[in-house]
């Protein structure tokens, strides 16, 4: 794994208008790290997925990934290149079965490549195998030709998360992946962050779920008004005072 | 009505109803642009006619059989076809939701002048294939040239729902109709896909053009007009966005259209048809296949 940096964010800033979304981050996540990206509603963590994977342009600062800027590109080069995300509110392509939500999802630089006709027509077989293992990892298989939108929220949610990693992405940003979810679901979406990493997948996980975040992030970064006010591990950020205060709300005079 | 009425009557609608696939793929051109877009071309009929009148050009050359000409005509729609893209959809604010409108009925009229200003006005022939075939079943006679059209626009309509349905590419298409915002986070070149569907679309609308040419056995710029206003009237009849909706819209517009003309005369049918578009407005505003909606 090593500690090659796969995402690195100098002085982010984004403002819409008046407010300052985010305002000036510095973020580094390491090849293999799972990143834990915490803060209270409205502190910014949302602006930061979007920008990463490209969703609007940046007021200032820069986005390297793999060390080379990449800022100006569009979001579907950036998919590409190896960054992919789920969303905090589901956006499956709900008139498509559950194995086309992975099969038009298979668009990393590699798949790409592959011999025009079977891409188009029915997938290659290696894309296939793919899709199977993924419907397997994520207990879909079942589903497979049933239309996405048809599905109970929690298949929603994993079918999604598999989309995310149809494209081979090398860092994956997950927006929320908890939100909704029982206590048993929580669990199994532990285990497979956690496969995912083995299978050497970098992850920045933004997440409200306290207990989920402690447990499968290597470290945290808490951000309040768009700003970085926090980074450590899980123990160090929650024994740090200015982290207490945001949550509590107390000013902190900064 | 006595049994010879009745046998005219049927065939009438039938001959409609075989030109009505030209109907049902101008349905589904404005449909798959209003699917990707989210914003109806209004230039799409009169860029289908235009192509026509582009093949046309290929015969003042050589000598070449219809069939080379509907090619020509199918060529000439995909390139219009991008060209619509480019000149009223790239630099135009999405936002506004009429500044394509406006610059898709600039280039309406556009595509007419020019037709005007090259032939003259005058209707110039199209060749057909088959015209003087004539099939007899039973008392009814089916025309060869209409029956060609039929079949052409069949082949062409179940073409595009196989790349649609089957492939990647129509799949990226659909995916972005519904999710245009997750499409571009999966991969899917948004642009790349806009462009596609134009140049396919436009490619339809050729054939379109083409088999209208074949059809009546002329073309005239007094054909694009009202070939817009069916393909709308299809469109919304078929419910906007739906692909098998805008077939069987056609046909049916199509049938009804030549029933009505027999029955009171041309100069009457497009009321009847208007008629039947306002009562599906009323009723039924999201066309054949969707639920119908109650008022607010």
């Amino acid at each position: 794994m090593g500690n090659a940096k796969v995402l690195e964010l100098h002085g982010l800033t984004k403002h819409f208008g008046g407010v300052r979304a985010v305002d000036g981050v510095d973020l580094t996540v390491a090849s293999g790290e799972i990143l834990g990206l915490i803060g209270p509603n409205g502190s910014g963590k949302s602006t930061i997925v979007n920008l990463i994977c490209g969703l609007f342009p940046l007021t200032a600062g820069r986005v390297l990934f793999g060390g080379a800027d990449i800022s100006e590109l569009p979001p579907h080069t950036r998919v590409a290149l190896g960054i992919t995300r789920t969303f905090q509110n589901i956006r499956l392509f709900g008139q498509l079965t559950v194995w086309q939500n992975l099969w038009v999802a298979q668009n990393s630089g590699e798949q790409r490549k592959q011999n025009f006709l079977p891409r188009w027509l029915g997938g290659s077989k290696g894309a296939r195998a793919e899709i199977d293992r993924m419907l397997e990892f994520f207990d879909l298989g079942h589903k497979r030709d049933e239309l996405a939108g048809n599905l109970a929220f929690g298949e929603q949610r994993r079918l999604e998360f598999a989309r995310a990693l149809a494209a081979r992405p090398a860092l994956l940003l997950l927006d929320e992946p908890a939100a909704g979810m029982n206590a048993e679901e929580i669990e199994q979406l532990d285990s497979r962050i956690r496969k995912m990493r083995q299978n050497g997948v970098t992850v920045l996980l933004i997440e409200h779920h306290m207990e989920l975040v402690m447990s499968v992030a290597d470290r945290i970064a808490v951000l309040n008004f768009g700003q970085k006010i926090a980074e450590g591990t899980a123990s160090a950020v929650q024994s740090n005072p200015v982290v207490r205060d945001a949550y509590l709300g107390t000013t902190t005079g900064a | 009505m006595d049994l010879l009425d009745l046998i005219d009557t049927i065939q009438s609608i039938a001959d409609g109803v075989l030109f009505g696939t030209t109907y049902a793929l101008l349905g589904i051109g404005f449909t798959l642009i209003f699917g990707v877009m989210h914003k109806i071309n209004l230039s799409f009929a009169a860029a289908s006619i235009g192509a026509a009148y582009a093949s046309l050009l290929i015969l003042s050359a050589v000598k070449a059989p219809a069939v080379v000409v509907f090619l020509m005509a199918a060529a000439a729609g995909g390139v219009l076809g991008g060209l619509v893209y480019l000149v009223g959809f790239k630099f135009i604010p999405l936002a506004n939701p009429l500044a394509t409108l406006m610059s898709t009925v600039g280039l309406l009229l556009l595509i007419d002048e020019i037709i005007v200003h090259t032939t003259a006005g005058v209707p110039l022939n199209y060749p057909a294939l088959f015209s003087d075939v004539i099939v007899p079943i039973g008392p009814f006679n089916l025309r060869g040239d209409l029956m060609f059209v039929f079949v052409l626009g069949c082949v062409c309509m179940t073409v595009l729902l196989l790349l649609l349905y089957r492939t990647k590419l129509g799949l990226a298409t659909r995916a972005v109709s519904q999710q245009p915002t997750a499409s571009q986070l999966c991969g899917i070149g948004i642009m790349r896909v806009n462009i596609l569907t134009f140049v396919i679309t436009g490619v339809v609308g050729g054939i379109a053009g083409a088999m209208t040419g074949a059809a009546i056995g002329m073309l005239s710029p007094l054909l694009s007009l009202p070939l817009t206003v069916k393909g709308l009237i299809v469109t919304v009849i078929g419910g906007l966005g739906s692909i098998p909706g805008a077939i069987v819209a056609g046909l049916v517009v199509g049938g009804l259209e030549n029933f009505f003309q027999f029955l009171r005369g041309v100069s009457e049918r497009d009321l009847y048809i208007m008629l039947l578009l306002f009562a599906f407005l009323v009723f039924r505003p999201g066309g054949i296949f969707t639920v119908a909606a109650g008022r607010d």
